[in-house]
Parts: structure tokens; C-alpha cells; sequence
């Protein structure tokens, strides 16, 4: 097996170079399919089948994915490594020259905020921090505008859903004086 | 002549006022929800889908049909107006109609998509009318093992026809086939794939999936790169309505259209990209004015969206008679009837006959009311367009967090699967994994898994059952067929020495 050194330009059928960089990213991908096929298949062998029972026992269709992942991850570590995929070379250096990881790691982040702060601050309170928060780092300057549109719409969702829906949201440290107005 | 009258009952059920008025904040929220960009009509349903917990499965699946439609109408409009194709069967609309718009002719593109699916719209739901029924009369003699084959083949042409590789709509497929796996397996009893956690015994819901891939999973991308581009937005200038000639242009494509749509959407191998491409093709080999094509050709816009307006109610037909979805947003349709315990398939038009009928003659309505509604609105619409991108994605993270909240009855740890599967959509998208196939792993793998044990059952254990019957036999060929297709051209090539691309129809659907 040649280890193709990591600099090394891969000509594209476009006629373009990719820089085998690019590679890297698809190599952990491929990597990550075929251990979720391989941790698939460890806890599909861990599904009892109940003696006596017909040919096809339940872990049977979870055992063929898995191992079809295993396949399919495997297969994939071959095309970004031995037979790299130039079309799919270029694609992931196209992505990797536009990304700004701080981006989606900070929405990301705030996204974990809000799930666990829904419940203890309310749907009305949590949503009204977040929906700035989140518009803030996707660019947004705006920031008394995207408050503003953050209370309409928690609001408006939490009355909505609350009352003609029949859909309980949590009301939080509000919640008290929103059953008041509401 | 039966169909025509159960038809008219359903007619009947739909312009009930307050069945009427569902239809109506259907296709109105469907339009308004589908004209923002990155939003198709998978997750439209799946974010609007909280709406109808409190209707009865009558009035829910009368909005569902409103919702539908005014999804994909509202998609054109982006389409045509940004170059934005929310779902990949827009993607030809935004060919031909984004250069229409450029040229002053953007009114022209909307009215004659809108006329054009409205035009089709019509035909299809006369084609459901009498070939629906027909299709159940015919799917209940199918055995377990032709239902076997006919997921097989939904599989197979979903993993190949959608998007650039074979091998990676194979392992999107499998990883939804996996997620569909986890929970409690109901014939046996026992826990599968749930890695310990509790939460997981119930399983995950097709919603949670579809709103984490495609809402979270496409906020996470726009986050990676949104200082990256700008897009434009063409004004709408001038009258929306046709000219004269551009109507003359306009009907033979709306009909040839809806005459490729509706068959290809109904084959329970499709989905609404092909047709449209195939559409768009037949247009470019019989237009008189091949010059225009590629600089604003109006029969570009009306074939392609007609194909995809009859496709789109096409689809419909495996959906409710076998009860095989084709499509994403099928997938999360089957699995709102689900919600109501309606269990689509040849017996569905026996047991629940008003509600199909209402739900078809819903489909009709709904064209009328999106031809009454929008087209005079359409600058209403186009407003939406302008909505700052980070306040809009941010408006999505957060209903796409109300949708799983909401679904999950408050579940926290629900929340955090829908964010964990937007990672993973995340980069999906950027190393350009298709979506649709996943969505459809999700729901088909318990049903084929289902119809495998029921067939082997049937057979005692001798796996040949599956393969005893000429129609299953039939049936797998052709879902060879169909993962072979896309390399056809590149085989024939190199047979001729040559060296080809292989056929890409449309990239994805969300």
C-alpha cells in the first residue's frame, strides 16, 4: 500500500487540482461510517432472539445494516485513499476553503443552551435570549430588532400552543404572569 | 363510475366551512413556510405537523393535502425569484426561470408555473380518482413477498437516482435503515439498538429525523459559510400575467408535463426530480425557439413544473394504495397517518373510503384556492424573500426546536438526538451525502423488515419464497434495473470506447 504524501495535488476530471489536504476530512468521514457500522453490529449481536422462534429472529435486518455499513464505510476509506474520488476531492477542498468552524461550533453551542435552559427559564424567556443569540452569530447586527422579533414569536408560539392547541410549553420563571395576561 | 361518486362525497366533506377553512390555513402556511429558502416540502409538513395534533384525521389530512401543495408552489416562487431550489424538484424550474426573472419576465415564470400546476394538479388528481382504486383492487393479491420486492425497489432507485453516488445514497440509506431499527421490535418484543438508553426503547421519530437533517443540519451549514456569497433577488417587475404568445408556448408543455409527472410519480420507484428532468428534456428536443434555452425559455419553466405538480399527487398513489412512500415528504406523510393509526395500503380505501376521498378531492381544492390565492399575492410573497438570512435561520432553529419539543411531549433528550442527527446532516451536506434516502430508510425499514418475516413465515422458513412468485421476480429486476441505470451511459460509452459521465437526476430533496 502507498501512502500518498499529503501535498500532493489530485488532478479532478474537471481539469482542476485538489489539494490532497481535502482528503483528510473525507478520511475521518469514512472512517466514522465504518465504526457506526462496527458499533451497530456490536449491539445488534447483543439483541436476544427468543429460543424457539421462527428463521428470521429480530437481530437479523440489524446485523445485515450493520455489517452493510461496515462494507459501505470500508469502500469509502478506499476511495479517499487508494482510488481517491477526485469529484468528491474537490467538493470537500471547495467546502473546506469556505468554512468557518467558529460559526457552527458557536450555534452548536447555543443550540445545547437553549434545550437546557428551556425548561427551568420557559419556552417565552429561553426562545426571547435565543433566537438573537443565534441570529447574532449566523451575522445579524441588528440586535434590539432580533429581540424584539424573538418576544413576538415566543409569545405568539406559547399562547398558540398553550391554548387553542392543547400543547403544553414549559412557563418557566414567567410563567405565572404569562397565565395572568394570557 | 363508483370513484366519481365517492369523489363528489369527498368534494362534499371538503367544502364544509370549517373543513374549507383547514384547507385554506393549509395552503396559505404551505406557501408561506415553502417560499422561504432552504425549506421544501418534507419540512414543511414535519415543522407544521404539531398544527394538527388537535384535528380529527379528516380536517389534519385536508390541511396536510394544503400544506403539499402550497409547499411545493411556494418553492417555485424561490426558485424562479433566487435561484434558491428548496427541493431538488425545482431544481430545472430554477433554470429556465431564474434567467426568465433576470429578463423582466418573472411574473411571466410564476403564472405560468402556477397555471401550469394548476393545469396538472387537475389531471393528476382525475388519474388518482380512477387509477388509485384501481391499483388497490390490484395490490390486494399481493403477497408479502411482492410487498418485500416493491421496498426493495423503492430502495434501490432512491440510493441511485438521487444524487452523484451510488455508494453514498447506499450508505445514507443505511444509516436510516439503522435508525428505523432502534427502539422495541414489536413482533418479538425485544430492545434493538438502543445502546442502553431508555429514551431510545420507543424508538426515534421519522419528524425528529427529517427536522434535524434538514432544518438543523442546513442551519449548521448556512452558520459554516454565511459570509460567503450574496444572493439576489429579482424584483418582480411589470404584469404577472402571461402575454398572448407566452400562453401559446405555455399549454402543450403544461399538458406534456403532466402526462410525463403523473406516471413516473406514480411508479413506486420515483419521486418528483426525474420527471422533472425528463420534463425539461422533452421541452429543449421540441421547443421552436431552442436559442432561448439556458437564457429564460418560458416551456422550460411550464414543463418541468407541471411534471413536478403531477408527479407530486403521482406519488400519492403507491403512497396510499401499497403504502410505499417514494419521496421524503412521503415518508413523513405515511408517518402523520400513522399518528391517526391509518394504515395506508390496498385496504385503505375500504376501511377509511371518506377520508381518502376528502383527502383527494382536498388536493383539488387546495390547486384552486393556491391559483386564487397566490398569484394575486405573489408580491406578498416575494416580501418573505427579503427577510434578513440570519434572522431567518435563526427562526428556523427555533421552530425546528418547538416541532421536536412539541412531538416529543417536552423531551429533552429527544432535542438533543434532533441536534445530534443535524450534525450529521451537517456534513452530509458538505461531503454531499444525499438526504432523501436516509428519511426513507427510516420508515421502509420496518416495513420491509415486516414483509420479509411475513413472506418467510408464508414460506416456512424456505428464503425461495421471495423470489417464487413472477411478480417478485419482477419487481427485484427491476430494482436491479434501476441501480444500474445511472451508469448506463458511462457503460455504453466505454463499450463504444468513450468515456461518459454518468446520469445525475437532481441532487437531493428537503
Amino acid at each position: 500500500v502507498s501512502v500518498v504524501p499529503a501535498t500532493k495535488p489530485v488532478p479532478t476530471q474537471r481539469g482542476r487540482l485538489a489539494p490532497l489536504s481535502s482528503l483528510v476530512g473525507l478520511r475521518v468521514a469514512a472512517l466514522v461510517v465504518t465504526a457506526t457500522g462496527g458499533l451497530l453490529l456490536w449491539q445488534s449481536l447483543e439483541i436476544r432472539t427468543p429460543t424457539g422462534y421462527s428463521a428470521i429472529g429480530p437481530a437479523f435486518f440489524p446485523i445485515v445494516v450493520s455489517v452493510a455499513l461496515i462494507l459501505l464505510g470500508l469502500w469509502f476509506v478506499v476511495r479517499t485513499t487508494l482510488l481517491p474520488d477526485a469529484d468528491l476531492a474537490t467538493k470537500a477542498a471547495e467546502e473546506d476553503a469556505a468554512t468557518h468552524w467558529s460559526g457552527t461550533g458557536l450555534l452548536l453551542g447555543v443550540l445545547l443552551a437553549y434545550a437546557f435552559t428551556l425548561d427551568p427559564l420557559g419556552y417565552v424567556l429561553a426562545t426571547t435570549i435565543f433566537l438573537p443569540a443565534a441570529a447574532r452569530i449566523l451575522g445579524s447586527r441588528a440586535l434590539i430588532r432580533d429581540v424584539a422579533v424573538g418576544l413576538v414569536v415566543s409569545l405568539s408560539m406559547y399562547y398558540a400552543f398553550t391554548r387553542p392547541l392543547g400543547i403544553r410549553l414549559p412557563g418557566g420563571v414567567l410563567g405565572p404572569l404569562l397565565d395572568r395576561i394570557g | 363510475v363508483g370513484a366519481l361518486g365517492d369523489l363528489i362525497n369527498g368534494f362534499g366533506t371538503v367544502v364544509e366551512p370549517q373543513n374549507l377553512f383547514y384547507c385554506i390555513i393549509g395552503v396559505t402556511l404551505g406557501t408561506i413556510v415553502g417560499v422561504l429558502p432552504g425549506i421544501g416540502p418534507a419540512l414543511t409538513i414535519a415543522l407544521l405537523l404539531p398544527l394538527t395534533y388537535k384535528l380529527d384525521a379528516t380536517g389534519a389530512f385536508i390541511m396536510f393535502a394544503g400544506i403539499y401543495y402550497g409547499a411545493m408552489y411556494g418553492g417555485s416562487t424561490t426558485s424562479i425569484l433566487l435561484n434558491t431550489p428548496g427541493e431538488s424538484a425545482s431544481v430545472v424550474t430554477a433554470i429556465e426561470g431564474f434567467q426568465m426573472a433576470k429578463r423582466g419576465r418573472g411574473g411571466a415564470a410564476l403564472s405560468t408555473a402556477a397555471i401550469g400546476s394548476f393545469v396538472a394538479g387537475t389531471l393528476a388528481t382525475v388519474a388518482i380518482t380512477f387509477v388509485g382504486p384501481a391499483v388497490a383492487q390490484i395490490a390486494l393479491k399481493f403477497q408479502p413477498a411482492d410487498y418485500f420486492a416493491l421496498t426493495v425497489l423503492a430502495f434501490t432507485s432512491v440510493a441511485a437516482l438521487v444524487g452523484r453516488s451510488l455508494h453514498r445514497g447506499l450508505t445514507s440509506l443505511s444509516l436510516g435503515l439503522a435508525i428505523g431499527y432502534i427502539g422495541i421490535d414489536v413482533v418479538s418484543g425485544q430492545t434493538r439498538l438502543t445502546f442502553g438508553f431508555f429514551e431510545l426503547l420507543s424508538g426515534i421519530d421519522i419528524v425528529v429525523v427529517a427536522i434535524g437533517l434538514f432544518a438543523i443540519g442546513e442551519a449548521l451549514y448556512v452558520a459554516s459559510r454565511l459570509r460567503h456569497g450574496h444572493e439576489e433577488i429579482i424584483p418582480v417587475e411589470g404584469s404577472v400575467w402571461m402575454t398572448k404568445a407566452e400562453w401559446g408556448r405555455s399549454w402543450k408543455p403544461w399538458l406534456r408535463g403532466a402526462a410525463i409527472g403523473f406516471p413516473l410519480g406514480a411508479l413506486p420507484a420515483g419521486g418528483a426530480e426525474v420527471p422533472t428532468f425528463v420534463s425539461y428534456s422533452v421541452e429543449k428536443q421540441l421547443t421552436k425557439h431552442p436559442e432561448e434555452f439556458g437564457r429564460g425559455a418560458i416551456e422550460g419553466v411550464a414543463g418541468p413544473e407541471a411534471a413536478n405538480n403531477a408527479a407530486f399527487s403521482g406519488v400519492l398513489v403507491p403512497l396510499l394504495t401499497i403504502g410505499i412512500p417514494t419521496s421524503a415528504t412521503a415518508a413523513i406523510l405515511l408517518a402523520a397517518f400513522q399518528v391517526y393509526n391509518l394504515q395506508p395500503g390496498p385496504l385503505l380505501f375500504e376501511q377509511s373510503g371518506p377520508l381518502v376521498w376528502a383527502l383527494i378531492a382536498s388536493l383539488y381544492v387546495g390547486n384552486v384556492l393556491l391559483l386564487a390565492l397566490n398569484l394575486p399575492l405573489i408580491r406578498v410573497w416575494v416580501k418573505l424573500l427579503q427577510i434578513p438570512r440570519p434572522l431567518l435561520y435563526a427562526g428556523i432553529l427555533t421552530f425546528a426546536t418547538l416541532g421536536v419539543y412539541s412531538a416529543s411531549s417536552g423531551s429533552r433528550t429527544t432535542l438533543l438526538i434532533a441536534y445530534l442527527i443535524g450534525v450529521l446532516g451537517f456534513f452530509m451536506r458538505r461531503y454531499d451525502f444525499p438526504i432523501g434516502p436516509m428519511i426513507l430508510g427510516v420508515i421502509l425499514g420496518p416495513l420491509m423488515e415486516k414483509q420479509f418475516r411475513r413472506a418467510l413465515s408464508i414460506g416456512q422458513g424456505d428464503v425461495s419464497v421471495l423470489w417464487a412468485r413472477p411478480l417478485s421476480v419482477t419487481i427485484l429486476l427491476l430494482a436491479l434495473l434501476a441501480a444500474v441505470l445511472p451508469y448506463l451511459p458511462r457503460i455504453v460509452a466505454r463499450l463504444r470506447g468513450r468515456s461518459a459521465d454518468r446520469l445525475v437526476f437532481g441532487a437531493d430533496e428537503d
